[in-house]
């Protein structure tokens, strides 16, 4: 489709922001071009989905130098015409748009290059690459959709594709069970962003943003009562993706895929989609606050306060679980969902503003330092034989000191440490809730301070103190293939807050916003100077709390102090057993009944009753079983006959 | 191309061609059929390609008058608009695919090939026709062969029950079907049977609408029987489960689509009041379709069973399009048909593959076998993605179009369908998956093969009608619309029309 897209804009005169549609397609002609011919060949499919992703991030780079944030179309694809529902698959770039590009294709790009060391012993190598770039692929179609339906198409398509590398090592009965749990989750949020989406098309009569934002601009009431429902329902789809609860408990057993999907997952494409379509969409929630009567108790509640407080609850779980946890992959899975929480709260508080770049500046520096994290983690459990116990590793800072470097980089940021890039986007997050939500606010403060603790730990028993197995001890660092995208990644998780990107989202929002002015290194201080010292006090404190527990530990002496509270921790606080134990029988136990119904009532009773006496049965089998021909022919003729002397009357 | 007879009457010759071979000669019986089949579906292909949206009328139209009976007077009557073109493209292709999946038959080739070819015709016949009376026979010339065919090569220990249970529905859904027809064809006073005077006639001169109360069941009971309809539907999984591969695949792909047409066709355009008081009831009945089948399939451990009761909720997007009465939805309809048609036969080519190779079709034995499989396990994962709504493959564009158009008129159904194809779609298909391909590989199947390379064909002819019209869901919709329109307007002139009476008199 996109081909003869292309195909037709360079006809008649083309566009140079229909680039975008090489941007998009490239990664899927690698991924379908290794899949049909060089499945067998490992190089050569390395090869193809490498300098697909990598040309696509150089054209993303062109892209941003040429509009630079501002707005364009491409010539669109008319995907479904139908009067009344026209979708088209149509590209849009903006400042949103362009940065994401660049984040997605940059973090994928390196993520592919570490994998050609990572994978290299496994046999599907190939099938690793391909399903990467069917990742990108799907992702980059979000990032530049320009109406609902094409944004839930590649919503979709994220969704398998997440399910093909969570089971990439689909004998491992483990990646099998949490790919189908992360498919299946994430259908539950896709079911309310499908009648979200179908609330916004009847009450708006498009499904285009851009008219869309105009109609609502227009008439802030337009969505009536059913406001504060669509808000909510577009925000489950956003719930599922982006890991919130209660949708939430997919994503730490996504850790059954291998590392670089992790890194991939949690850094620049799944989790960040979710954000990313709330910032989109975000003309939805600035409208006048409404609700059916049934929920008339919400007032003036808007869905964005709910937002912000499920987003706050989210950080604030996430982050007490990561604290007891001991696998590596796991914990920063858990600081993942934290801060996407973080995120999703800023959403949620910047529509008094009309404002969620907060957000955007935070998924944007996240991208960068949790992918190095990710990696990091992966360079550890390589090295430490497919070791993930934290408590089995130790003394790794000496044998390994690149990715002990860039890993004790990518903690700052994420504790928030200035001049980190983490500190700079956390600190916006934390301005805006002190304006907003003192409480919010306290909330964050605390998440901040549980994410230095867990993360402290995490560097502290992995890396200092003794090696705690044979496997430890022995480790060695990685190959080059694995080091140097940490290097690289290490630059942005520094130095992408020291450019004006706070501004730059800004003005996408807001056109003509005032800017902060240069003072970019020692802005928070100034603009905001409570904010800016309870983020770094609360950081400080945390990395205290836990250096006076974990250093040089050689066990965790949290479990024997906090005692149930630990256990509660550990265990996820018993989110999977409960829905295990509820929503699951619930649903086979009516599955149960409609078959019990179907082959008892239905086929038993009325079959059975019609056929009634055996002997006719019998006879009727006799007739069918000896297949004659004559008998039917006989019978439709017959029928034939009547019918034709009933009409002639 | 001038006319669609050519398409009709080859797999016929094709038929009676092998009449002529002896029956030992089984290559060249075999060589014929694919021959046959295969230029059947390249002719439908370019009727499909020569189509041009949005005219008037028919395209490809041939009348030949046949027979005066009385003052009854019966033609010969084919002729394709944007209803059928899509679904005699799709007969076509799922055609030869059936004919290939069916190349090692051993028992009685040149029998089983002589059905499937007429199973072919027959359905071909009946999307073409635009006279009533060949309609319902053609439609019986595909239904009478299957019945036969469960009969001498169906699978399983209760393929005598199920066999039966099959032609027991199926021939009170047509009898009850043909009773309407007659019926209408009756009330009318029409001297014929055509599709197109009917219409002209009814326009002018419509039915009672006491007498299009009664006769409007009649129609939907029995065409939606043969489709299964909510609560007439548990013929069709266990059916399918019985009947031969390429015999479930006509059938489940194909010959369940006739009656849908047929309620497009004739009982919505030409008994809008009928439909305007049972509309409401198939809106409901469909619920049934969509979350009592979903749920029975959720259940299931026999592959075959879980297929035909997926395509069952399936259908019941195809009946709420219809009972949303607007462009859109039936638009969606026509999608969902023609894809619901290229995925059923898929599904089931697939189970018979899988059955050929490891003996069984119990999922609960299953396990691991994507390893040893990876083309098939590749097949099967698309199909079973198409199957829980994937976007790509065109069963998400039909049903997604169907959830818009039905949305403003039955947002409560459309609530269940989008459950039903999400969530519920999603959890059987996924089992499904994990119990079949994932997982730690079993000795017993130690022997299986993937699909050897021209075995392929089939599989990947269907897999592009997925995706084609997946990513080019506009191929169906420009054709389609234009007869959605009409068919809405025809079906609710007489809302209009009281409507109108009503501000006239208040005026």
């Amino acid at each position: 489709m996109e081909h003869a897209a292309v195909q037709h804009a360079v006809e008649s005169g083309s566009k140079i922001q229909d680039l975008a549609w090489v941007i998009l397609c490239v990664p899927l002609v690698m991924a379908v071009g290794t899949t049909l011919f060089v499945r067998k060949d490992r190089t050569l499919s390395a090869l193809f989905n490498i300098s697909g992703v990598v040309l696509s991030f150089l054209l993303s780079a062109v892209l941003l130098m040429v509009f630079g944030g501002d707005s364009a179309e491409c010539t669109p694809f008319h995907w479904l015409p139908v009067e009344g529902l026209n979708v088209n698959i149509g590209l849009h770039l903006d400042a949103l748009a362009s940065l994401m590009l660049l984040v997605v294709t940059g973090v994928a790009s390196l993520v592919m290059i570490y994998s050609t060391g990572y994978m290299l012993e496994d046999g599907s190598y190939p099938r690793f690459f391909s399903s990467l770039s069917l990742f990108v692929f799907s992702m980059l179609g979000i990032v530049l959709a320009d109406n609902f339906v094409m944004l839930f198409i590649f919503w979709e398509l994220v969704g398998i594709s997440s399910y093909l590398l969570i089971g990439f090592w689909y004998s491992k009965p483990a990646a099998a069970d949490a790919s189908k749990k992360a498919f299946l989750t994430n259908r539950i949020g896709d079911f309310g962003f499908l009648l979200g989406i179908l609330i916004v098309w009847s009450a708006l009569g498009t499904v285009d943003f851009a008219l869309a934002k105009a109609k609502l601009a227009e008439n802030p009431a337009l969505l009536g009562s059913l406001a504060g429902i669509a808000g909510l329902l577009v925000f489950m789809g956003a719930m599922g993706k982006s890991a919130q609860f209660p949708l939430h408990v997919w994503l730490p057993d996504a850790m059954e895929g291998p590392t670089p999907v992790s890194a991939l997952i949690h850094a620049a494409t799944m989790v960040a989609a979710g954000v990313y379509m709330l910032c989109r969409v975000y003309f939805l929630y600035t409208v006048t606050p409404g609700w059916p009567a049934a929920l008339g108790f919400l007032g003036g509640l808007s869905a964005a306060t709910i937002i912000s407080l499920i987003g706050a609850f989210t950080a604030l779980l996430a982050a007490l679980i990561a604290v007891q946890q001991n696998d590596i992959k796991r914990i920063l899975a858990y600081s993942t969902l934290s801060q996407l929480g973080l995120m999703v709260m800023a959403v949620g508080l910047g529509a008094r503003s009309a404002d969620p770049s907060a957000s955007m500046y935070h998924l944007v520096t996240h991208a960068f330092f949790k992918a190095m994290l990710f990696l990091g983690a992966g360079s550890v459990i390589h090295a430490c034989h497919h070791e993930q116990d934290i408590w089995k590793m130790g003394g790794l800072k000496s044998k390994m000191p690149v990715t002990f470097w860039t890993f004790l980089i990518g903690t700052a940021a994420l504790a928030g440490l200035p001049p980190f890039s983490g500190f700079y986007s956390k600190d916006e997050i934390l301005a805006v809730a002190l304006e907003a939500n003192p409480i919010l606010f306290g909330v964050g403060v605390l998440v901040t301070v549980l994410t230095t603790f867990y993360m402290s730990r995490l560097l502290l028993v992995t890396f200092f103190g003794p090696a705690r197995s044979e496997s430890a001890d022995h480790a060695h660092e990685s190959p080059g293939s694995m080091k140097w995208p940490l290097v690289v990644l290490a630059v942005p998780s520094v130095a992408v807050a020291w450019l004006p990107l706070g501004d730059f989202l800004s003005a996408h929002f807001h056109p003509g916003h005032a800017s902060h002015g240069g003072d970019i290194l020692f802005g928070p201080f100034n603009h905001n100077p409570i904010a800016a010292f309870f983020g770094l006090g609360a950081a400080m404190f945390g990395f205290s709390l836990a250096f006076s527990l974990y250093w040089k530990a050689s066990k965790d002496p949290l479990p024997a102090t906090l005692g149930i509270v630990s256990r509660a921790m550990r265990n996820r606080f018993y989110f999977d057993e409960l829905y295990e134990t509820v929503f699951i029988p619930i649903h086979n136990l009516v599955s149960h009944l409609a078959d019990w119904v179907d082959r008892w009532l239905i086929a038993g009773l009325l079959v059975r009753g019609l056929t009634g006496v055996a002997d006719i049965t019998g006879r009727a089998l006799r007739l069918v079983q000896t297949g004659s021909i004559q008998a039917y022919a006989f019978l439709f003729t017959a029928g034939v006959v009547l019918v034709v002397l009933l009409a002639r009357k | 191309m001038a006319s669609l007879t050519p398409v009709i009457l080859l797999p016929i010759v094709t038929a009676l061609l092998i009449l002529l071979v002896p029956g030992n000669y089984r290559v060249i019986v075999r060589l014929l059929a694919v021959l046959g089949s295969g230029a059947t579906a390249v002719l439908a292909a370019l009727a499909f390609f020569g189509f041009e949206p949005g005219q008037a009328g028919f395209q490809f139209e041939s009348l030949v008058p046949w027979v005066t009976v009385g003052k009854l007077s019966l033609a010969y009557h084919v002729g394709a608009d944007g209803l059928n073109i899509g679904l005699i493209l799709v007969t076509g292709l799922v055609g030869f695919a059936s004919v290939l999946v069916s190349w090692n038959i051993e028992r009685n080739p040149k029998l089983f090939f002589v059905l499937l070819l007429l199973i072919i015709a027959g359905a071909l016949g009946a999307f073409a026709s635009l006279d009533l009376l060949f309609f319902y026979f053609f439609n019986e010339l595909a239904l009478v062969p299957t019945f036969i065919m469960i009969g001498i090569w169906g699978r399983g220990e209760d393929r005598t029950y199920q066999a039966f249970r099959i032609t027991l529905y199926l021939t009170l859904g047509a009898l009850t079907a043909l009773a309407g027809l007659v019926a209408l064809h009756v009330a009318t006073g029409a001297q014929t049977f055509d599709v197109v005077a009917l219409k002209t006639l009814l326009a002018e001169k419509p039915l009672s609408t006491s007498t299009q109360t009664w006769i409007f069941p009649l129609l939907l009971f029995g065409f939606g029987t043969l489709v299964g309809l909510f609560p007439f539907h548990s013929w069709a999984p266990g059916g399918y489960a019985a009947a031969p591969t390429a015999t479930a695949m006509m059938h489940a792909g194909i010959l369940k689509k006739a009656g849908l047409y047929a309620i497009l066709r004739v009982a919505l355009p030409f008994l809008p009041e009928g439909a305007a008081h049972w509309l409401p009831v198939l809106a409901w009945l469909c619920v049934g379709n969509l979350l009592h089948c979903g749920f029975v399939a959720l259940r299931q451990k026999d592959l075959n069973l879980l297929i035909g009761n997926s395509s069952l909720a399936h259908m019941g997007f195809a009946f709420l399009g219809i009972a949303s009465l607007s462009v859109i939805g039936i638009t969606g309809t026509v999608i969902v048909m023609v894809a619901h048609a290229l995925l059923a036969a898929l599904s089931f080519a697939l189970s018979g593959y899988l059955e050929s190779q490891s003996g069984t079709v119990d999922m609960t034995r299953m396990g691991g076998l994507l390893k040893r499989m990876p083309v098939f396990g590749t097949l099967l994962v698309m199909a079973f993605m198409a199957g829980c709504g994937l976007p790509g493959f065109a069963n998400f564009a039909g049903e997604a179009t169907v959830l818009f158009g039905s949305w403003k008129p039955l947002p409560l159904v459309v609530l269940a369908a989008a459950w039903s194809g999400l969530i519920l779609g999603a959890v059987y298909m996924l089992r499904a998956l994990r119990a079949i391909l994932y997982g730690e590989a079993r000795p017993e199947f130690a022997k299986v093969e993937d699909v050897g390379w021209w075995r392929r064909l089939p599989f990947a002819l269907l897999v592009a009608g997925l995706l084609l019209f997946g990513i080019a869901p506009g191929l169906l919709s420009r054709q389609i619309e234009p007869v959605a329109r009409e068919i809405v307007k025809s079906a609710t002139r007489g809302s209009v029309q009281t409507a109108s009476v009503g501000a006239a008199e208040s005026r």
